[in-house]
């Protein structure tokens, strides 16, 4: 100790000592004075009811909005800064407790909802009668084998692959984002993307509100149904997917038809073409009877014309008939048993016969003209 | 259900009825396409009714963990 230090290097001796025997601290407090400086350096104080400890980070460190006021856990190196103060270099931070948790939940909500992950525009419609599902929960999950069942009973046909992950715990964030990729990946992909799991405290759920999972749904090419059985809030996943489920059954419920309604849609459909195959027929059937009556009436029309006009000719020769003319009081003259109808035809003294309606006279021609 | 997908058939067996419906409807091909209709219909229903379900676990560890 007999050395005499510049200023710089009695700093530096502190600095080297305090990182010797004290080289990271995890610290838990309360943020206040949170700053963010050129959008890269981070300052913030992390504080209780009676000490403050100056904090820096670097921006893309913070993996989570933070506000004045939460309640955060870090992980940090201690360093006497050339000024000489002591100030904490973070390395990692988190929310801790449900009102930092929600906190988070709530920044992060409105950032992402600012970017447009969860526009209504978005969202896709699910294919109607899906043959190959692709699911992401955990296998030994209650929500899986609620899933499975449900989905079986209701269709047939099915491909169920299941990517099998934790969905809760310090490695969900991690599992999940590499199982939805995976799926993305596949070069015959499957129809949609189902990510589910059954209900739990806040923190099992953590992981459908972690950041990167929430962008790994969102940027899907395969259609997302998300179904977290939590009936409180609506997890950001939920948000940034196709469809939202309020649980995996429910989830099941959405993803195919039932499989009664849709043979009871057939049956009627297929009644309804043997209804129309029926009309058919006997509009057919009308259509020829329809023709034979036009026909009839087309021959009876004929055999009336012709009847008519036969009529009219035996009408004709009825006028013409001698009787009809003797009727009317005419004579008729004869002589010699022919008619005579010329004056000429006679001569003074001639014998001549008349015929009127009531009988004949017999008469001598006196004089002509 | 190989070569066309169920959701297909579907489809076809509707654009089918919906000739029925349509004012170009002739005996002739009437018939044809009420054979083919209802034999679609036929072929769904049984699909409903018998087809298998397959449940795949995907052999893989996702995550680095």
């Amino acid at each position: 100790m007999n050395e005499v230090l510049s200023v710089s290097e009695a700093r530096e001796v502190l600095q080297e000592t305090l990182a010797l025997a004290v080289p990271a601290l995890m610290i838990e407090g309360e943020v206040s004075g949170y700053s963010l400086n050129r959008g890269k350096f981070v300052f913030f104080d992390l504080k209780d009811d009676d000490s403050l400890l100056s904090c820096f980070m670097m921006a893309f460190a913070q993996k989570f909005p933070l506000e004045d006021g939460m309640r955060v856990r870090v992980v940090a190196e201690p360093t006497v800064t050339a000024r000489g103060k002591l100030s904490l270099t973070v390395r990692a931070v988190q929310p801790v407790g449900e009102g930092s948790l929600k906190k988070a939940f709530e920044l992060l909500k409105a950032s992402l909802s600012k970017e447009g992950l969860f526009a209504p525009e978005r969202k896709r419609s699910l294919p109607e009668m899906p043959e190959i599902i692709g699911v992401v929960s955990s296998s030994g999950a209650a929500g899986w084998a609620d899933f499975s069942k449900i989905v079986q009973q209701r269709w047939a046909g099915l491909h169920l692959q299941l990517a099998d992950v934790s969905v809760q715990g310090i490695s969900a964030a991690e599992e999940v984002i590499a199982a939805i990729e995976w799926f993305n990946q596949q070069a015959e992909p499957v129809e949609v993307l189902v990510i589910i799991r059954g209900g739990g405290s806040a923190e099992d759920l953590a992981v459908f509100n972690h950041e990167g999972v929430v962008r790994a749904v969102s940027a899907s090419r395969i259609p997302t149904i998300v179904g977290v059985g939590h009936e409180v809030d609506e997890s950001l996943a939920e948000l940034a997917a196709d469809v939202r489920a309020s649980t995996p059954s429910n989830a099941a419920q959405l993803v195919v038809p039932e499989k009664q309604s849709v043979l009871a849609q057939l049956e009627k459909e297929a009644s309804a073409l043997s209804n129309a195959m029926k009309r058919l027929l006997a509009d057919a059937e009308d259509e020829t009877e329809v023709m034979k009556q036009e026909f009839k009436r087309m021959v009876e029309n004929q055999l009336l014309i012709k009847d008519q006009a036969i009529k009219a000719h035996k009408r004709l020769i009825a006028q013409f008939n001698p009787e009809a003319v003797l009727r009317r009081g005419y004579g008729i003259i004869s002589s010699g048993g022919h008619i005579i109808t010329r004056a000429k035809a006679v001569t003074i003294g001639e014998k001549i016969e008349i015929a009127l309606k009531d009988g004949r006279i017999g008469a001598t021609v006196d004089e002509k003209h | 259900m190989k070569n066309t997908s169920f959701a297909d058939k579907m489809k076809e067996l509707e654009s089918l009825l919906q000739w029925f419906e349509s004012d170009e409807v002739e005996l002739e091909l009437a018939v044809k396409k009420y054979e083919q209709a209802l034999s679609l219909c036929k072929e769904l229903e049984e699909h409903l009714k018998t087809a298998k379900n397959q449940i795949e676990v995907i052999n893989k560890k996702f995550g680095q963990a």
